[in-house]
């Protein structure tokens, strides 16, 4: 059980949202390990947003359309955040300079890295004790999360406005006994931040006016 | 330099601003010394200011100083001298302004005031009539005016002593400078060790990346011997030898404010400037113009103190990647997405030009979208008879979209939209002015985007995801 070990050691693992920490082995983000979201969205942001509360360091490789409001509302601080919008033909370089520095490395690969070089990153991770968070495919990666089903809510046929969106993820990992899990959540709720949603309620298509009283209850 | 005492006049100084090349207007004195894009803008500048003095202080991008003693009387007076460098520089295709006086404080205040020349020896009357506000320290021009010392006048008719006791240190030096005097007393001899640090490249350093680095090492080595010595230097003096044997130097403003890593970058930027035949082969920082440490501490590089680890990675790949490639959002006020941050280069001071804590009627409420598009795709949104969907002047929509491509890519069905919402931007300004009306649109497979239609055309600005 090397997840509990590192829990214990405490400074091992990177605070998650609340909502996300039943997704992740140890309810938070390793240091020296590599997490995936399947492609860049909100759910990438998510993932910062715990450990940036903190007080993390973070550097955002490859993201040029990063919507910083949508992440100021995630809880992600911006004066914590550096961008490197266009990392160039070197990436491997830039992103291996940022782990030796930032506590999280948030990266969206130009190009589908090789086996070697993916290898090497994960080494640099394991060596200055930070994460690396890979919007896109990473074979090899400790924890990936996926969103498998959304809904939105509040928006019609011609009426109302995009409020809240209930979303499906589902996370797997590598390793001896790592179950699959899975979770609905607000991503995002009606004032940006993500939380936890109950499971699947009333089917999509309802009234503006149920909507409404639905977002309240989820509080 | 002239030996001098505590009480002489300080030395005839000219100070040359170039309005358009400065940050934001204020007090140049001990202004927040960040750097920015602009000292490489300045830099042609400061090459044409060199044909006149070699000894030019770069004091902050847009303003530097050159002792005017020597150039004013070979150029025939300090007068003929001013009016020179004026044209010379509007030659040049920049504006620009010029003072000289006794000191650089009141020398800058010539330059933006006028005259262009106080004469020797007039600088105490010249600034006497100054409302102390010009000093740029906020408590003390705050506290000042309420015990009814309004100018700088009146200020100077202080005991000195008195002041200083009464003010702790700012005041001590506020006095200084209303009296037209140095703000600190220099120390009239270097003391005999070397304070310098310098580093030789074998072989050159064909790029300037590893001189960089190496001139924050060495920034620090410099730091930790003025420290050691309780000494501060005013202005640090930036020696680059190429290979060829050309010698770049050049002087930047100190005052005991600057990290080894606000040292590196002006060393970048002298770097930026020019070019350096054959490679680099040593970097020197030499303290100049010694002055005893009072104490002064500064937060540097925005509102959060930055780690030294997480600037030395920072810095590390804007080595690799330049300067403007490596950024820190800053939040602006706006109301299409993209207007909503602004992207300052790390180790840049950032000010948003639209302040985000206004209220910014028509922005889009909360959820935001995660992806902003930096710049707009082109989208196409039509009605479930293939026709393209249009928007009346009066907000009247032709018929509900029920298909969207963006960017010439594949057709979805759209299961649920919202709109029009209208946004008439800046219609004071021919320039920006635009028209748009707004929708929130979700495609079959969940993802919702926000769409605008302008002048007839589809463009997709964020999406939700």
């Amino acid at each position: 059980m090397r997840h509990r070990d590192d829990v214990l050691a405490g400074e091992g693992l990177l605070p998650v949202l609340p909502a996300l920490q039943a997704l992740l082995p140890g309810g938070g983000l390793h240091r020296g390990s590599v997490v995936t979201s399947e492609d860049w969205g909100l759910l990438s942001l998510a993932l910062l947003a715990g450990a940036v509360a903190d007080g993390a360091w973070c550097a955002v490789v490859g993201v040029p359309m990063i919507g910083m409001r949508a992440a100021a509302e995630a809880g992600v601080d911006s004066d914590r955040v550096l961008l490197v919008a266009e990392p160039g033909p070197r990436w491997p370089q830039v992103v291996a300079s940022l782990l030796d520095g930032f506590d999280i490395v948030l990266l969206r690969p130009p190009d589908q890295p090789s086996a070697s070089l993916r290898r090497k990153l994960e080494a640099a991770a394991r060596r200055y004790g930070s994460v690396l968070v890979v919007a896109g495919d990473w074979p090899g990666a400790q924890s990936r999360l996926l969103v498998t089903d959304v809904e939105w809510t509040g928006i019609g046929a011609g009426y109302g406005r995009l409020r809240a969106r209930r979303a499906h993820v589902s996370a797997s990992g590598r390793g001896a006994g790592e179950r699959p899990r899975s979770a609905w959540l607000w991503l995002p709720g009606p004032d940006g931040a993500i939380t936890l949603a109950a499971d699947r309620a009333v089917a999509a298509g309802h009234p503006a006016g149920l909507e409404a009283g639905r977002l309240a209850s989820s509080g | 330099m002239t030996r001098r005492g505590p009480g002489a006049a300080p030395p005839r100084v000219l100070v040359l601003r170039c309005p358009d090349l400065l940050g934001e207007p204020g007090p140049e004195y001990q202004q927040d010394q960040e750097g920015s894009a602009a000292a490489r803008a300045f830099e042609p500048v400061v090459a044409i200011v060199e044909r006149f003095c070699p000894h030019v202080e770069v004091l902050r991008p847009g303003i530097c100083a050159i002792p005017a003693r020597g150039p004013a009387r070979y150029f025939g007076g300090e007068a003929k001298l001013a009016a020179g460098l004026d044209a010379a520089i509007r030659q040049g295709g920049f504006s620009c302004q010029v003072g000289v006086a006794d000191g650089l404080f009141a020398a800058g205040l010539a330059a933006r005031t006028g005259p262009e020349v106080v004469p020797p020896g007039q600088t105490p009357e010249f600034l006497s009539r100054f409302g102390v506000g010009v000093l740029g320290m906020p408590e003390l021009c705050e506290l000042l005016p309420r015990l009814g010392i309004e100018t700088l006048g009146q200020l100077a008719e202080l005991p000195p002593a008195e002041a200083a006791s009464r003010f702790g240190p700012p005041g001590k030096l506020a006095c200084r400078l209303a009296r037209g005097l140095d703000p600190r007393p220099l120390i009239p001899r270097p003391p005999a060790a070397d304070l310098s640090a310098a580093m030789e490249f074998d072989p050159p350093a064909e790029q300037s990346e590893p001189v960089v680095f190496t001139a924050k090492t060495l920034a620090g080595q410099m730091h930790d011997r003025l420290a050691a010595a309780g000494l501060t230097c005013v202005r640090v003096r930036v020696d680059v030898r190429c290979a060829d044997g050309t010698e770049i130097s050049r002087l930047w403003r100190h005052d005991g404010l600057l990290s080894a890593l606000a040292v590196a970058e002006r060393v970048r930027w002298q770097l930026d400037g020019r070019d350096s035949p054959g490679g680099i082969t040593l970097l020197r920082l030499v303290p100049d113009q010694l002055a005893r440490a009072t104490g002064r501490q500064l937060a540097l590089w925005g509102d959060a103190v930055v780690s030294d680890r997480v600037a030395r990675a920072a810095i590390r790949v804007q080595a690799m990647l330049g300067h403007e490639r490596v950024v820190r959002p800053v939040q602006a006020g706006g109301r299409r997405p993209a207007e909503q941050v602004q992207l300052v280069p790390f180790g840049d001071a950032g000010t948003p030009q639209r302040p985000a804590n206004r209220p910014w009627p028509g922005q889009i409420p909360a959820p935001a979208p995660a992806t902003v598009y930096p710049a707009p795709r082109p989208a196409s949104v039509t009605d479930s008879s293939g026709a393209a969907v249009s928007v009346s002047g009066r907000a009247g929509l032709s018929a509900a979209p029920a298909l969207l491509a963006v960017d010439g890519g594949p057709v979805s069905p759209v299961t649920a939209w919202a709109g029009p919402w209208p946004v008439t931007q800046r219609w004071w300004d021919p320039q920006q002015a635009c028209r748009q009306a707004r929708f929130q649109l979700v495609t079959g497979d969940g993802t919702a985007w926000l769409a605008v239609l302008q002048d007839g055309r589809w463009l997709i600005e964020a999406r939700y995801d």
